[in-house]
């Protein structure tokens, strides 16, 4: 793959250079800074339940653009336009199925991986060929990230990925393995904003090179002005194919079974932040990320057009030439920022970051598997929390070289980056999301019907890629069906996903219907039809009260050792505030909001003290598992 | 506790046919009111078959009374959610309204 794109001068490639080896021990610090937050197995994974929604809708940010986002969209936005932006606002679809089914499900029942899931629903072999799945799944996009991270600082410095790619594993499985999910998280959150802050940079460098909004808009063919491209006449990017693929699938998988993601969401102290979380992602997030990864293309488009059209170069910088438009990002961010390296080796740190922020939550996310759904049932079931941190450590470690491994080999690949990354995507997770979907969404879909319709699907989705034969026989009538009979040419990378969930579903409901209904109880608290069991469960009481009450502030502590551990006592006149009875899931905080819950924990109500209303009783050791600071004032809240 | 209402056995089926025969017969209509390089077609495509996807979404969550107006604040859910759809299918159009309608110098 050739990919040489600048020519930087010595000088400029030391800049840039010192500027990303500072990021990297910056970022290295700032996340060993959150070992001491993990206590035990549990805070290394899932930071205990415990975050505010806007820590984890920002932490999402960078989780969800790679690397390869700023490179990949920039390119589609400089040969299609606006429309780049469609794979990041057509999510919408999916979100009543996530909001109110599967997020719930999983958060009450207190599940730590998808595989466990599949463990509790259906049975261990259901769990083990989703673990097989979901770990390609995970380590694809590590290897992924890792690889287009090489490809750039090849493009950009001249190192070898041999290279390049372990020293960027080096420093990331430094901070993961040591500081787990909270390094993770406020990591994300810092690398979120300097990846905003890197975009907004070079957007706003091309828009004064243009000269405005007004002049971006007036030089951008409508072609590239509009949101949708042609219904389907390009099988690499069409409207049609991207709903099946990306909108249904895509979206599904990211939302559903991204262990990364899921992981986010089961860090936040209730499913209601998580709620707040999503629609944020999704309303907020996404849109303005794909303006952050794209707009460079779309400036660039400009650019061109409008330099040509004043006969040379636009005043001010030097004129542009874009080859290769996997080179667009760099070179127009190059030659707008007037070639001025530590401004440019600022943005070059932000795709580290983009790739670091994403890779870290995989690594985070795989080792959390890796420990739940194989070292802790299969090496060893009843070791000490001490044991499984330093185990979930060497995990992290492991996952990390795992990822370096698959990584050099896409360096041998042919075809696009583009091409490589869907074709991948679009073969792996369609069986499972299926599965997932029917097994969270349908009561009675059954043990055998899940590991018959996830190996069937997966398998017959593979064979089609290999096959022309098998395309033509299994996915060209359903292509035809969804958009009209001789349309398309047949090459399909988005219907694949379609057919192997078809396929998936198909096989998974016919079994179910002709095989023994499963007992109500085995299923219970794990299908949207059992939510109400679920809460129960998860908060240890038959009484649910979800009358909505207040937050209280500025309590001060006062310990009493008669309460149990992780219960408080507040006054009469503040559980009438909070609506809140004795056994109600109550939860504390630090009163300072920009924490986002860092110093919190769960706690439930115990009887009312008679003492003054600014007053919360509590067990010493609730205080500490709390991570409280001696003087400083807590607030509560009452979740149900 | 309320139980879920979703073991209807018609309405599973009949809903089922009417999605095949809306997918059959949706993009065959929007193709024969607009070309297929229309923005408006693909619009159509997108949010048409976005619509089915939601409303399925929205029958399900509230037939298994995953969402209940009322509870806790889900009602204020419900309105971002409807919202939400609105905003992305307006935001959509009005975008392809001014992209076909202001001038270009290029």
């Amino acid at each position: 793959m050739e990919v040489q794109g600048l020519n930087l001068s010595m000088s400029a490639l030391i800049t840039v250079a010192a500027v990303l080896v500072v990021y990297f021990i910056l970022i290295a610090w700032f996340g060993g800074f959150f070992t001491k937050f993990s206590k035990d197995v549990n805070d290394f994974f899932y930071s205990g339940q415990r975050f505010a929604w806007w820590l984890g809708a920002a932490s999402m940010i960078a989780t969800g653009i790679g690397s390869y986002s700023y490179l990949k969209y920039s390119q589609q936005g400089m040969e299609t336009g606006l429309s780049s932006a469609m794979t990041y606002t057509n999510d919408w679809f999916i979100i009543p199925f996530f909001m109110f089914g599967w997020l719930p499900i999983i958060y009450f029942s207190r599940v730590k991986s998808i595989p466990e899931y599949f463990a509790r629903r259906f049975n261990d072999t259901a769990r083990y060929i989703a673990l097989v799945i979901i770990l390609a799944y995970m380590l694809f996009y590590i290897g992924y990230n890792l690889f287009t991270m090489g490809v750039a600082l090849q493009g950009l410095l001249g190192i070898s990925m041999y290279w390049s790619i372990p020293l960027v594993t080096l420093v990331l499985g430094g901070y993961v393995t040591f500081g787990g999910q909270t390094a993770v998280i406020f990591t994300d959150l810092a690398q979120g904003i300097m990846l905003y802050i890197a975009g907004g940079i070079a957007i706003i460098a091309g828009l004064v090179a243009l000269g405005g909004i007004g002049e971006w808009w007036a030089w951008l063919p409508v072609t590239h002005r509009l949101p949708f491209v042609h219904l389907f006449n390009d099988y690499q990017f069409n409207t049609a194919e991207l709903f099946w693929g990306e909108a249904l699938a895509g979206s599904i998988a990211f939302t559903f079974m991204n262990q990364g993601f899921i992981m986010r969401y089961l860090a936040l102290k209730s499913v209601n932040e998580g709620r707040k979380a999503c629609i944020f992602n999704v309303l907020f997030t996404l849109p303005f990320s794909a303006i952050i990864v794209g707009a460079v293309g779309w400036i660039a488009k400009s650019l061109v057009i409008k330099q040509a059209a004043m006969g040379g170069m636009l005043e001010g910088i030097n004129a542009i030439h874009i080859e290769n438009y996997y080179h667009t990002f760099l070179i127009v961010a190059w030659e707008c920022l007037k070639q001025n390296a530590l401004v440019f080796g600022f943005v070059v740190a932000a795709l580290s970051a983009a790739l670091m922020s994403t890779v870290d939550t995989l690594i985070n996310a795989c080792a959390a598997i890796g420990i739940y759904d194989i070292y802790k049932p299969l090496i060893k079931k009843n070791a000490s929390e001490r044991h499984y941190l330093i185990a979930a450590r060497w995990m992290s470690a492991l996952i990390a070289l795992g990822g370096l491994f698959l990584s050099f080999s896409f360096i041998g690949m042919k075809g696009s980056l583009m091409a490589i990354h869907y074709k991948g995507i679009m073969l792996i997770i369609p069986a499972l999301v299926t599965t997932i979907f029917l097994g969270a969404f349908w009561r009675r879909f059954n043990t055998k019907a899940a590991c018959i319709s996830m190996v069937f699907g997966a398998v017959l989705t593979f064979v089609t890629e290999f096959s022309p034969f098998m395309t033509d026989l299994l996915i060209d009538p359903i292509a035809n069906f969804v958009l009209g009979a001789g349309l398309l040419s047949k090459k399909y990378i988005y219907m694949r996903a379609l057919f192997g969930m078809i396929v998936t579903a198909l096989v998974g409901i016919i079994i179910t219907l002709v095989t023994a209904r499963e007992s109500d109880e085995k299923t219970k608290g794990l299908t949207i039809c059992t939510l109400e069991d679920a809460k129960k469960i998860y908060k240890g009481s038959d009484r649910l009260n979800e009358t909505l009450g207040k937050k209280i502030g500025h309590l001060e502590v006062e310990f009493d050792q008669s309460l149990k551990e992780d219960e408080i006592s507040v006054s009469n006149k503040t559980m009438e505030a909070l609506k809140a009875v004795t056994e109600d899931m109550i939860y504390v905080e630090d009163h300072r909001w920009w924490l986002g819950g860092l110093r919190s924990l769960h706690t439930k109500a115990a009887q009312a003290h008679n003492k003054s209303d600014s007053i919360i009783m509590m067990n010493k050791k609730t205080w500490e598992n709390g991570l409280f600071l001696d003087g400083k004032k807590l607030k509560i809240e009452k979740i149900f | 506790m309320e139980k879920c209402d979703c073991k209807n056995k018609v309405m599973v089926p009949i809903l089922i046919i009417c999605v095949l025969l809306f997918t059959y017969v949706f993009p065959r209509f929007v193709l024969s009111n607009f070309d297929a390089s229309s923005p408006w077609a693909s619009y159509c495509y997108q949010y048409g078959f976005g619509l089915i996807t939601f409303l399925i979404g929205m029958l399900l969550i509230f037939k298994t009374k995953a969402i209940k107006l009322g509870r806790g604040s889900e009602t204020i859910w419900l309105a971002w959610l409807i919202g939400g759809f609105f905003l992305f299918a307006g935001g959509h159009a009005i975008w392809i309204y001014l992209a076909l309608n202001t001038p270009v110098k290029a």
